[in-house]
C-alpha cells in the first residue's frame, strides 16, 4: 500500500503489485480481479477500473491460443463495504472451481490528482490509499466462513457521494457554462448510526453461527478510527482483541478494512487468533460482517 | 506458487469447472422486464443537433433509426425500477421474494444528472420493489454489466447458497450524444459512438431450476478480460455539459473484438460439447448492425457453421449498454420468436477488453411472454430483423 500518491488507479496498482510479492504469486495466477474502491481518477465510469489495474500489472493481458488462462475482472460498488462484499464473491467463485486464485484491490483519491485546495470546491474527505488481498483455496482451512449483510435505507442520506452539473460562469463565449463537480457530504449522526446498524448485523451473524462475543479473538473493522472500539464496547469484546488501523490509513475509505487486515497479519496476531471478525459500515447505511476463521 | 496451465482461458461456470458437490442446482431465467422510454430521437434528428457537420450517413453506417430517450423524471435509476417492477410483473415471485439484487449500469443517475457513486443504486432499487431482505450491492463492468451480474448470481444459485436473485440496470446515456453533439466533427471522431446510445432498463430474475427438473436453464457461464485492450474506450464525466462524455476507438475495438471472439467462443462451445450450428438464436451485444455483420462473418469463418438466428436489435432502439441483451431477448420472446428447448447465446463484447458468454436453454420463460400487450413499449414496430448469415440461415 501506499498512501503517497493522489491517484486511485497508481494506488490500486501499487497494492496489488505488492501483494503478489507478499503472496509470492504471479500476476498470472490471477483468475479473477475485484476492484472495491468508490473514488477514482476524473471518476472514471467505463471500463471497470478492475480492467485498467489487471492491465498495469500485466495480468493475463490477451489471449494466446491453445495455452494458459486468462483472469477476469470487474468492480462491485457499496461503498466501505465493497470490499467485504468482493471477498463474499470471491469466496463463492473459489470454492466452486471457477477460480484458483483472485484479488479485491480498493483505492480511493481525489479525482483530480491536484495539490489540495487549488480548487477548493473539489476538496475530498478520505485520505488516498489503496489496499489489495490475494484470495485462495486451501481445503485445509475454513478461511472466510460466514458473510452477513443488512441495508438501513431510512438513513441514506446520511453519507451520499455524487457528481453533478454545476454552473460557472463564462470567461469566454465558448465556455461550458459549468463543469461537473464531485460532492461528497457525511452529515452529523451519521457514524452513530453506523454503530448501530454495524451492531445489529454482528448480532445476526453471531445468532446464525452460534457465536458469542468471547469467541472473537480479533475484530477488524473500518468506518473509522474509533468505530472498532465503539463496536467492542457495544457487543462486550473482551479488552484488547480490536486491532487499530495504522495512523498512515486513518480517514482512508474503501481500503481501511484491508489495512487493518495487514497490520493484524505483519503483527502476527491474525496468525494466532482462531476467529477474526471483519466489519465495514458505509453509506447506505450499509453494514457488513465477516468471520475469518483458521 | 507456481505459474498454472489451465485448458481454458475463460473463467467458466460449467460443470466441468465445478468442485465435486459444490454445484448441485441449475439456474435459469424466471423472468425479464424492460423499461422503454416512450419519447423517440431519429439518427436525422440527432444529426441535425450536431454542432458541425461531420457528412456522415448515421442510420447506413450503423443500422439505427431511431432510438429511445428518457423523458423530464426518467434517469437510471427510475428505468431500473420501471424494469424490476415490470421483471416482478411477469415473475411467480414478488420482491420480498428476492435473495440478492445487484444493479449493474454504467450509468447511476438519480435525480436528473447526478451520478451516484455511494449509497449503491441497488440499495434505491431494493426498497422500491420490496427487496428488504436481500443482498444487494452494485456491478460495475461497462456494457457487460448485466452478463456479470448473471454470472454472478449463477455462481451463488448453483452453489446453493440462494435460491433467487434480481440483475437490473437502468441505462439514462442518451445525454452521451447530447454532449457528443457539440464536438463531433468527423466520421473520425472519438466521441462517435456516444451517437449510437439509447435509454433503457432491463432485468433479470434468476431463481434454482426445481429439483426434478431436468431440462431448460444456465448451461454455461464464461468470462474473460483482454487487458491489454482496456483503454480503448474510456468515459467520464463531461465536461460540456451534465452526464458522461465517452472517447472510442471504435475501429480499434472492434477489430480486436472481431479477432478475438472466435478462438474464445471455439474454447466455450468445447467446453459445452456444443457445436456453433447448435445454437438457435446467438444474441451480441448491440455496437452497429455492421460489426455485428462483420463479427459473425468472421465467427462464421473462424468455426465453420452459423448459429440458426443472428439478433440485431438495433433499429429502433440504438445501443442500450449494459441492458442491449434483454431489450432484444425480451422482444423476441414478447413477439413470440423463441420456444422452449431452443438454446440462446448472450455474447457480450464489452470494454475492458471484456468478452463474455452466458449460453441457456429456454423453458418455462417463454410461456410468460407472448401476450402482445408488451409494458415497454414497442407499439407498432416493425419485426426485428434477423441478419441472414450464410448457408445455415434459416
Amino acid at each position: 500500500m501506499s498512501p503517497l500518491s493522489r491517484s486511485a488507479l497508481r494506488l490500486a496498482d501499487t497494492a496489488a503489485e505488492r501483494c503478489l510479492r507478499r503472496g509470492a504469486s504471479e500476476a498470472a495466477e490471477l483468475d479473477i480481479l475485484i476492484n472495491a474502491g468508490i473514488y477514482r481518477d476524473k471518476n472514471l465510469g467505463e471500463p471497470a477500473l478492475a480492467a485498467l489495474i489487471q492491465e498495469d500489472i500485466h495480468a493475463n493481458l490477451g489471449h494466446p491460443p491453445g495455452v494458459g488462462h486468462g483472469t477476469f475482472s470487474f468492480d462491485v460498488g457499496n461503498g466501505a463495504c465493497g470490499v467485504l462484499s468482493a471477498l463474499q464473491l470471491l469466496r463463492g467463485f473459489l470454492s466452486s472451481g471457477a477460480g484458483e486464485l483472485g484479488m479485491v484491490v480498493a483505492s480511493d483519491a481525489s479525482p483530480q490528482p491536484w495539490p489540495r485546495g487549488l480548487i477548493p470546491q473539489q476538496r475530498f474527505p478520505y485520505r488516498a490509499a489503496g489496499g489489495a488481498v490475494l484470495v485462495g483455496w486451501d481445503d485445509k482451512v475454513p478461511g472466510l466462513t460466514a458473510f452477513r449483510s443488512r441495508t438501513f435505507p431510512e438513513y441514506a442520506s446520511l453519507c451520499e457521494g455524487w457528481t453533478e452539473w454545476r454552473r460557472r460562469p463564462r470567461l469566454f463565449p465558448s465556455s461550458p457554462g459549468g463543469r461537473n463537480e464531485l460532492r461528497i457530504v457525511r452529515r452529523p449522526g451519521y457514524e452513530a448510526r453506523a454503530v448501530d446498524c454495524a451492531v445489529d448485523v454482528i448480532e445476526d451473524l453471531f445468532y446464525e453461527v452460534d457465536l458469542s462475543a468471547g469467541d472473537v479473538d480479533l475484530l477488524v473493522a473500518s468506518l473509522s478510527a474509533d468505530f472498532g472500539d465503539a463496536l467492542a464496547g457495544r457487543i462486550g469484546l473482551p479488552e484488547g482483541r480490536v486491532v487499530n488501523v495504522p495512523e498512515q490509513f486513518a480517514g482512508s475509505h474503501t481500503a481501511q478494512i484491508i489495512a487493518g487486515l495487514e497490520q493484524a497479519e505483519r503483527s502476527g496476531r491474525l496468525a494466532d487468533s482462531r476467529t477474526c471478525l471483519l466489519v465495514s459500515a458505509g453509506s447506505g447505511i450499509t453494514a457488513t460482517a465477516a468471520l475469518y476463521q483458521q | 506458487m507456481t505459474s498454472k496451465q489451465s485448458a481454458h482461458w475463460m473463467t467458466s461456470e460449467g460443470s466441468s469447472q465445478w468442485r465435486p458437490g459444490q454445484a448441485p442446482h441449475v439456474a435459469r431465467f424466471e423472468s425479464i422486464g424492460v423499461a422503454l422510454p416512450t419519447k423517440r430521437l431519429t439518427s436525422q434528428e440527432l444529426l441535425e443537433s450536431l454542432r458541425h457537420h461531420p457528412h456522415i450517413d448515421l442510420e447506413r453506417l450503423t443500422g439505427i433509426h431511431e432510438r429511445r430517450v428518457a423523458d423530464d423524471g426518467e434517469d437510471s435509476l427510475s428505468l431500473a425500477v420501471r424494469a424490476a417492477r415490470d421483471c416482478l410483473a411477469h415473475s411467480a415471485h414478488d420482491g420480498g421474494d428476492l435473495d440478492m439484487v445487484l444493479s449493474c449500469s454504467i450509468s447511476r443517475y438519480r435525480s436528473g444528472f447526478r451520478q451516484r457513486f455511494e449509497p449503491p443504486l441497488s440499495l434505491h432499487i431494493k426498497d422500491a420493489i420490496g427487496a428488504s431482505n436481500a443482498l444487494s450491492f452494485d456491478i460495475s463492468n461497462a456494457c457487460a454489466g448485466m452478463l456479470t451480474g448473471v454470472f454472478i448470481l449463477n455462481d451463488f444459485i448453483r452453489r446453493g447458497e440462494i435460491r433467487r436473485g434480481l440483475v437490473v440496470s437502468g441505462e439514462s446515456i442518451s445525454q452521451l450524444g447530447v454532449n457528443a453533439s457539440k464536438q463531433v466533427r468527423s466520421i473520425f471522431s472519438r466521441q462517435l459512438a456516444s451517437l449510437t446510445l439509447g435509454d433503457a432498463g432491463a432485468a433479470v430474475l434468476v431463481e434454482r431450476v426445481p429439483d426434478g427438473q431436468d431440462r431448460g436453464g444456465i448451461d454455461f457461464a464464461a468470462f474473460t478480460t483482454l487487458a491489454e485492450h482496456s483503454r480503448l474506450c474510456l468515459a467520464y464525466p463531461s465536461r460540456v455539459g451534465p452526464g458522461a462524455s465517452m472517447f472510442t476507438k471504435s475501429r480499434t475495438i472492434h477489430k480486436v473484438a472481431i479477432e478475438d471472439a472466435p478462438p474464445l467462443m471455439r474454447d466455450a462451445l468445447e467446453q459445452t460439447g456444443l457445436r456453433f450450428e447448435d445454437i438457435d438464436y446467438l444474441i451480441p451485444h448491440q455496437t452497429s448492425s455492421r460489426a455485428i455483420r462483420k463479427g459473425v462473418a468472421e465467427l462464421s469463418a473462424q468455426l465453420g457453421a452459423m448459429p440458426k438466428h443472428v439478433v440485431d436489435n438495433l433499429e429502433r432502439f440504438g445501443n442500450t449498454s449494459s441492458t442491449t441483451h434483454f431489450v432484444a431477448l425480451h422482444r423476441y420472446l414478447e413477439e413470440g420468436r423463441i420456444r422452449p428447448g431452443e438454446r440462446v447465446l448472450l455474447l457480450s463484447l464489452a470494454s475492458g477488453l471484456e468478452i463474455g458468454v452466458v449460453l441457456l436453454e429456454m423453458d418455462q420463460l417463454v410461456e410468460r411472454y407472448g401476450s402482445g400487450t408488451q409494458v415497454g413499449g414497442y407499439g407498432d414496430a416493425d419485426d426485428v430483423p434477423v441478419v441472414p448469415v450464410g448457408p445455415a440461415a434459416r
